[in-house]
């Protein structure tokens, strides 16, 4: 008993102790969750348009908001949710009750949310394991800096269009100075997103040769209401071997735009017997013609600022088609509304990863945890024949994966299955480290236990420099995308050489003597 | 007793037990030579460094390999997954070069399996990024192997026996890719992640070593410290291989599971490094500098 008050007072062990608690905090284990956690709301969705919003990316995953009841029926996970929402027909009105308020809409065909289970910490999860979509894209040209920066911010803003928030993107740079843009969606992902981000989305509406006004000019895309945006002709006829709908939506220009409409109309001739001019408005979106209207007499000569563009879609079905063309019509207005991209960019990689056996590996990866410590102490109580150090050294190995863990809940780093592999390999390295520092003390041959912990940290040091140097080049090959391993498996090593290992000396050292 | 017999017989025969591991690695070298020569790649890459398509369909129907590589038509790798604890199987991961996205989801569903984002997966490299990829990682084990190198050097700042520990971690590379390359394993990005680790991982044990016999005279004599450094290394390496053995046969996940064998491999050829060529070494360098 004295030997434990003695030794809570030591600095390393209280150290150690202080980031137990720390990591205990950032990893914030929620024992019983409630609800079904918001991950995305689409921008003037129905529940958009009834007050709730996408979470902000920086919000920790434990602070989430939640739906906790749908019209007063309590709600504890997706099954819930599902079994709820699907017994309310179209029309009536629901009320969410979410951990911040009430939220009351008519319930709608596709009600704009994305839903997750709640997460019970703040352990991110890889893709691997919660399943997502991963983009790879690399500029087709040079860019700079800025450019880069820009792409970004472009492509948040189209992605933030579709509600989706819970999202990273980034750049990086790989060994041969190539520059590469990593977008990575958590959750299911629509087919259409991936377009969405790829595409430089230069607009331009042309009449003739000439450029009436492109992207950059728009100053409003009317997005919903009856009179400005519609699908022109529900039924979809028949064209071609399949059937082809069009949609139309307003917007408004700047005044430059208006009056260069103004200069290229006001020579055109007005078709005899119609009301329409000789030429046509045509849109195109990265080159390719999109669409082209017949212009009305009455803009002949006009400075207009309110303009209609049009587009459609096609497909073998009436639902197919009205699909692609309200898929179409959308994609056009993020573009208007973000502004297109300072370069063309190239799909190097698409990864879509289902999330439904993420539980499945992660249940795995705990008895591999499980196993390993036994048979780590199984074999050191065969080598030392001591309860008290095979334990030692087995908690210290489990105390270490908890402030790994917690380490890369603090720095938001995602763990996927490649960063468990860095975990357990960085835990077995401290595992050598321990057996170095007990050979070392039972040896202490010659001077103190203090330079016996001397001579053993040597080691210790030289073995951490090596693999810290062999994983810096995996933070920049390959585009980026082993960082995440490279970089669990430098805080492993680190964690147990400046927290671990020091306590596990100290507390060792008073049970020897 | 024991210890006085070893010594006389490592004392005779050191030379011998040294080149073991010397004449190992050559041969090593040299079937990768081949494979270099053959193939132009060092090691049998898979599609992430290849460039393809890896998918996995999450499945209860059983289907043999044979039924699904004909219904793909192409050169295909076809990979089962299953729990380990029940033995159930949870679904398969095809691995694929000529085919796109669409032709290889066509050609699944033909099995009469419904794909839906639920239970597929597809991860798509593109040629020209997987190919960069290999370049570049086989560029970070040089450059990881350089670092270590100077490392070492630093640390010890004498040549033969800082070129004695850089020799393990060459042993403990080819070695262990040689015999990747015989058991037909195909490499993937996580893979040479592995064989990084190797770097870190398996020169702990020749550290500890160097460190006994050169910088802890005052523990014995020299065949004594050896012999106290290779206790400890070996209960640090039996440790190791014993939790890689668990992650490579408990685990479901082809990402540990491939790591893990490439470590565990390592591990074992690193035992031969460190204990009959290290030590080899350090024995004559010491005899010739007259260390005890």
């Amino acid at each position: 008993m004295n030997k434990l008050k003695q030794l809570i007072k030591q600095p390393r062990v209280v150290i150690f102790l202080i980031a137990l608690i720390l990591c205990f905090i950032a990893i914030g284990y929620q024992f019983n969750t409630k609800g079904v956690a918001i991950s995305a709301v689409e921008q003037n969705s129905t529940v958009y348009l009834a007050g709730m919003r996408s979470p902000g990316s920086d919000v920790s995953p434990i602070d989430r908001e939640k739906v906790i009841g749908i019209n007063n029926k309590d709600i504890s996970n997706l099954k819930d949710y599902n079994e709820v929402i699907d017994l309310i027909n179209l029309g009536e009105t629901v009320t969410f009750t979410t951990t911040s308020g009430n939220y009351a809409f008519i319930k709608t065909e596709n009600l704009g949310i994305t839903l997750t289970e709640a997460p019970s910490s703040n352990l991110r999860k890889g893709l691997d394991l919660q399943g997502g979509t991963r983009v790879l894209l690399r500029p087709v040209s040079d860019v700079t800096e800025d450019q880069v920066k820009d792409i970004i911010d472009t492509m948040e803003q189209r992605l933030n269009v579709y509600g989706l928030t819970d999202l990273t993107i980034k750049s990086a740079a790989d060994l041969e100075g190539k520059q590469f843009i990593i977008i990575e969606i958590a959750g299911v992902t629509k087919e259409e997103v991936k377009d969405l981000v790829a595409e430089q989305g230069n607009f331009e509406a042309k009449i003739g040769n000439e450029t009436v006004f492109d992207g950059k000019e728009v100053t409003f895309v009317c997005r919903t209401g009856g009179s400005c945006v519609n699908l022109v002709n529900p039924s979809c006829p028949i064209s071609g071997n399949g059937r082809t709908c069009s949609f139309e939506f307003e917007v408004h220009l700047s005044p430059e735009a208006g009056r260069r409409h103004q200069q290229i109309t006001k020579n055109i001739n007005v078709v005899a017997g119609t009301r329409y001019l000789e030429k046509t408005i045509d849109f195109y979106l990265d080159g390719q013609k999109v669409d082209s209207l017949s212009i009305d007499q009455s803009l002949k000569g006009i400075e207009a600022t309110r303009i209609t563009i049009s587009g459609s879609g096609s497909g073998e079905t009436v639902k197919e088609a009205t699909k692609n063309t309200i898929e179409n019509k959308n994609k056009l207005q993020t573009f208007l509304i973000t502004g297109s991209l300072p370069t063309k960019l190239e799909i190097e990689k698409v990864d879509t990863l289902s999330p439904s056996l993420g539980s499945v590996f992660i249940a795995n990866a705990l008895l591999v945890g499980i196993l390993s410590a036994i048979i780590v102490a199984l074999i050191l109580y065969i080598r030392y024949r001591s309860i008290k150090i095979s334990g030692l050294i087995t908690l210290t190995m489990l105390s270490e994966i908890y402030l790994i863990l917690g380490v890369a809940a603090l720095f938001k780093q995602n763990l996927d299955l490649a960063a468990i592999a860095g975990i357990i390999a960085s835990v077995g390295t401290g595992v050598n480290d321990q057996i170095v520092i007990v050979d070392e003390i039972k040896r202490g041959v010659a001077g103190t236990l203090k330079q016996s912990i001397k001579k053993a940290f040597f080691v210790i040091f030289v073995a951490y420099a090596t693999i810290v140097a062999a994983m810096l080049p995996l933070l920049r090959a390959g585009a980026g995308l082993l960082t995440g391993f490279a970089i669990v498996t430098i805080i492993g090593v680190t964690v147990g050489i400046l927290i671990t290992r020091p306590a596990f000396a100290v507390v060792l050292k008073s049970l020897m003597e | 007793m024991f210890k006085e017999k070893a010594e006389k017989i490592f004392a005779k025969n050191y030379k011998i037990l040294m080149a073991i591991p010397i004449i190992i690695t050559i041969i090593a070298v040299i079937f990768i030579g081949v494979k270099y020569q053959q193939t132009g790649d060092l090691f049998n890459k898979d599609v992430s460094l290849r460039g393809g398509i890896a998918a996995t369909v999450y499945t209860a129907n059983l289907l043999t390999e044979e039924q699904i590589k004909s219904s793909l038509q192409v050169d295909a790798t076809v990979r089962t997954i299953s729990e380990v604890t029940s033995g159930k199987q949870l679904g398969f991961i095809v691995e694929v070069s000529d085919l796109n996205r669409d032709q290889l989801k066509e050609r699944l569903q033909n099995l009469g399996l419904e794909l839906t984002s639920q239970n597929y997966s597809v991860e798509e490299t593109g040629e020209r990024l997987g190919q960069a990829f290999y370049r570049q990682l086989l560029f970070a084990i040089g450059l990881a192997f350089l670092l270590m190198g100077i490392t070492i050097f630093i640390t010890f700042r004498t040549i033969a026996p800082s070129l004695a520990v850089i020799f393990a971690a060459f042993m403990n590379l080819t070695v262990t890719i040689a015999i990747v390359n015989l058991l037909g394993m195909n490499v993937s990005t996580a893979g040479i992640a592995g064989l990084l680790l190797i770097i870190g991982y398996s020169i702990d044990t020749d550290v500890l070593l160097t460190t006994w016999v050169l910088k802890k005279k005052e523990y014995g004599s020299l065949f004594q410290r050896m012999f106290h450094s290779m206790q400890t290394g070996l209960t640090m390496t039996l440790c190791a291989i014993g939790v890689m053995l668990v992650g490579l046969l408990v685990s479901n996940s082809i990402v540990i599971k491939e790591m893990f064998t490439i470590i565990f491999i390592a591990l074992i050829v690193d035992i031969f490094a460190t204990y009959l060529t290290n030590t080899g070494i350090l024995w004559h360098y010491c005899k010739r500098k007259n260390i005890t």
